[in-house]
């Protein structure tokens, strides 16, 4: 066991590995509160990669209700179970990875899906939690009421996966110009290991290639600089394809860098397991702080804070609404004089949006002539 | 422990526990290999191939000349070297027998299963059997599937490839109800919608659409480099009775570009592996034999 240092946790923990990061990290930028489930992620994804015969349960992407949903049922709350009890203190995590708590002769703690467990992604969709006869559905506290919301969810590309750890024949890894995680299609040899072993549950067999497939991150898009398809098919604008800077070396000009480091908006997914992942999230502003903590940790209070009041900053409003304005990956950004402008590699404008369309309204009354004579007209601005 | 021609069940058991304590050391208590003459200790499973006159019956674990080969009671273990283990045994013992003609060797391999496991899902995993051999005479390899520098070949038959003899498994036959709405060998040209099926478009052995055996032929380095060999001359068969799998597989014994040659009157190891599908075994996690003594009888 190799020891290497996880951000997210505020320590070093352990890892089958030694740690290596990556040229630059492939990341997603998810804003929940612009999420409607439309699931045009979702189909954006399946028609792209996985609507091949062996493939027919697997959703790379999936958007679940939180809290009664999951994909497969019971991912997160199984897990949690697993691991048990844990605490952080502040910003720095002492309880146990699953790579800490993993039993003897286990590389990962993990509990392996039932087949039945695949087929059921709308269980729990649109479900409220709260009890309709005794919680008020208008409530003066927002907290009290019946609350629901969306949670997107792809392969995390983790820092350190839990596939990548499982796997006995070295058949996943992480590719170094870009840390996107892929299993190798040629080496896999089908064992399964991987599907117990992420907690996420994004590793997938399939049925007549008898091997198991994930999340590719939409490498080949990825590479000639352009958006994953399920950022791009987003009509709610919530996402953001970017790369992400180690802590050490943030640059406040790259969008992801911004929004995760310098804003602390955006916070990581389960980030007590350990793996460092690679999927951040803006939190729902109506949902209690309690269940918040658990999933996305300690900064969740201060995240929903600075998100509501984007309003009054224009920089970060600016920012957001850079998010589904291109295909292209931004490489940085700037937010002048009202308008928000996306820029490539080169330093060449992408994409400029402002941050209030320009409006003019025309005038109730008005005098026009009409065959020689004055004639006042009324307009209606419907 | 007593002389005893057949072996007894607690006398297995007894030599699976020594075995089991040299195990990792690599070298057996029946690594006196090439040492003609030693006498074997008593108790000791080993494996004795009478020479076959008339041919090896690769293909068919049922046929009479297996009679002609003494049967030999190999004590499996739960593999707990190195992870994923199997943490419990749901087998003790591997039935074998082999036979060899000069040309060929063949192993004729039973174990008790109840269930028939040959299709491949979700979770769900296969019934197999794998029958490994040092590539070169001596003293073996470590169990551990041999280690840099010293490899192994191994054989191995799989339920699942057995079945795919018999025509296609994939979806339709784990789900034997399932629709698909549009697949892409509905709307695209052939070479285009095998890119779907990603596995079979890079080669992967396990994705083949057709297979000529049910056998295959592997090489390591230790456990986690299992390496195929594309090769189909071993050939065999596997056969359930409703409470036994008898499987027969075999190889040329010539082994050019793989080992030395299986040559009559030689001594080799041999060990072996079984999985039960219905146990969810799979790669490391499957039941294993230590090293055993295999006979090649004279050429007659």
């Amino acid at each position: 066991m190799a020891t290497v240092h996880n951000w997210q946790l505020g320590r070093d923990m352990e890892y089958p590995y030694e740690g290596a990061r990556p040229e630059k990290q492939f990341c997603m930028i998810m804003d929940t509160n612009k999420c409607i489930a439309c699931q045009s992620c979702t189909i954006a994804c399946k028609s792209t990669w996985t609507w091949g015969k062996g493939q027919e349960y697997m959703l790379w992407n999936n958007i679940e209700t939180k809290p009664f949903g999951f994909y497969p049922t019971g991912w997160d709350v199984n897990v949690l179970d697993l691991l048990a009890e844990q605490s952080w203190n502040g910003g720095t995590y002492e309880g146990k990875t699953l790579f800490e708590a993993a039993p003897t002769g286990e590389k990962v703690l993990g509990w392996t899906p039932d087949e039945e467990d695949w087929n059921h992604p709308n269980l729990g969709e649109d479900e409220p939690t709260g009890d309709a006869e005794t919680v008020p559905y208008l409530a003066e506290n927002p907290h009290s009421m019946m609350w629901m919301y969306y949670l997107q969810r792809i392969c995390n590309h983790c820092t350190y996966p839990a596939c990548v750890a499982a796997c006995p024949r070295d058949a996943i890894y992480k590719r170094p110009e870009d840390g996107i995680v892929l299993v190798d299609q040629e080496r896999c040899r089908g064992y399964q290991e991987c599907l117990t072993a992420c907690p996420y549950k994004k590793t997938m067999f399939n049925l007549e290639t008898r091997v198991s497939e994930k999340c590719i991150g939409c490498y080949p898009k990825v590479e000639q600089g352009l958006q994953t398809q399920c950022t791009t098919a987003c009509i709610g604008r919530l996402r953001l394809t970017n790369f992400l800077s180690h802590p050490d070396e943030v640059d406040p000009r790259k969008p992801a860098d911004y929004l995760v480091h310098v804003k602390k908006l955006a916070l990581p997914l389960y980030p007590q397991l350990g793996l460092e992942p690679n999927v951040y999230y803006v939190p729902p502003v109506h949902v209690p702080v309690d269940y918040l903590t658990q999933m996305f940790g300690p900064g969740v209070e201060q995240a929903i804070e600075t998100y509501r009041g984007a309003k009054d900053d224009p920089e970060l409003l600016g920012l957001l609404m850079l998010f589904g304005s291109t295909e292209r990956i931004i490489d940085t950004f700037d937010v002048k004089k009202g308008v928000a402008r996306g820029y490539d590699e080169n330093g060449k404008e992408i994409v400029a949006v402002p941050l209030r369309e320009p409006t003019f309204v025309r005038p109730f009354e008005f005098v026009s002539e009409v065959k020689g004579e004055q004639v006042t007209g009324y307009r209606h601005n419907t | 422990m007593s002389e005893e021609t057949t072996i007894t069940r607690r006398d297995a058991l007894l030599a699976a526990g020594t075995l089991a304590a040299v195990g990792a050391a690599g070298v057996g208590a029946a690594g006196v290999i090439g040492l003609v003459g030693t006498p074997e200790p008593p108790g000791e499973p080993h494996l004795t191939a009478p020479f076959a006159t008339g041919g090896v019956p690769l293909d068919d674990p049922a046929a009479d000349a297996w009679n002609a080969a003494p049967e030999s009671v190999i004590p499996v273990q739960a593999q707990n070297v190195a992870p994923p283990m199997l943490p419990t045994a749901g087998l003790l013992e591997l039935r074998a027998r082999a036979l060899h003609d000069g040309d060929a060797l063949a192993f004729r391999l039973q174990w008790d299963d109840e269930d028939v496991d040959d299709l491949d899902a979700v979770h769900r995993f296969h019934d197999a059997v794998a029958v490994m051999l040092p590539t070169s005479p001596g003293p073996p390899p470590a169990i551990t599937m041999g280690a840099r520098g010293t490899p192994t070949h191994i054989l191995q038959w799989r339920a699942t490839w057995e079945r795919d003899l018999t025509g296609k498994t994939g979806v339709d036959q784990v789900y034997p109800r399932v629709v698909h709405d549009v697949m892409p060998d509905d709307v695209l040209p052939p070479e285009t919608a095998k890119l779907y099926w990603v596995g079979r478009a890079v080669g992967n052995p396990l994705s083949a659409e057709t297979r000529e055996t049910p056998i295959e032929q592997i090489v390591a380095e230790g456990y986690g480099t299992t390496t195929h060999l594309p090769r189909t001359d071993a050939s065999g068969h596997g056969v359930h009775n409703g409470s036994s799998w008898t499987v027969a597989l075999g190889l040329p014994t010539n082994r050019e570009g793989i080992g030395a040659p299986l040559e009559p009157g030689s001594i080799w190891s041999v060990a072996f592996a079984v999985w039960l599908g219905n146990q969810q075994n799979r790669g490391g996690r499957k039941h294993y034999a230590n090293w055993v003594k295999l006979t090649l009888a004279p050429r007659e």
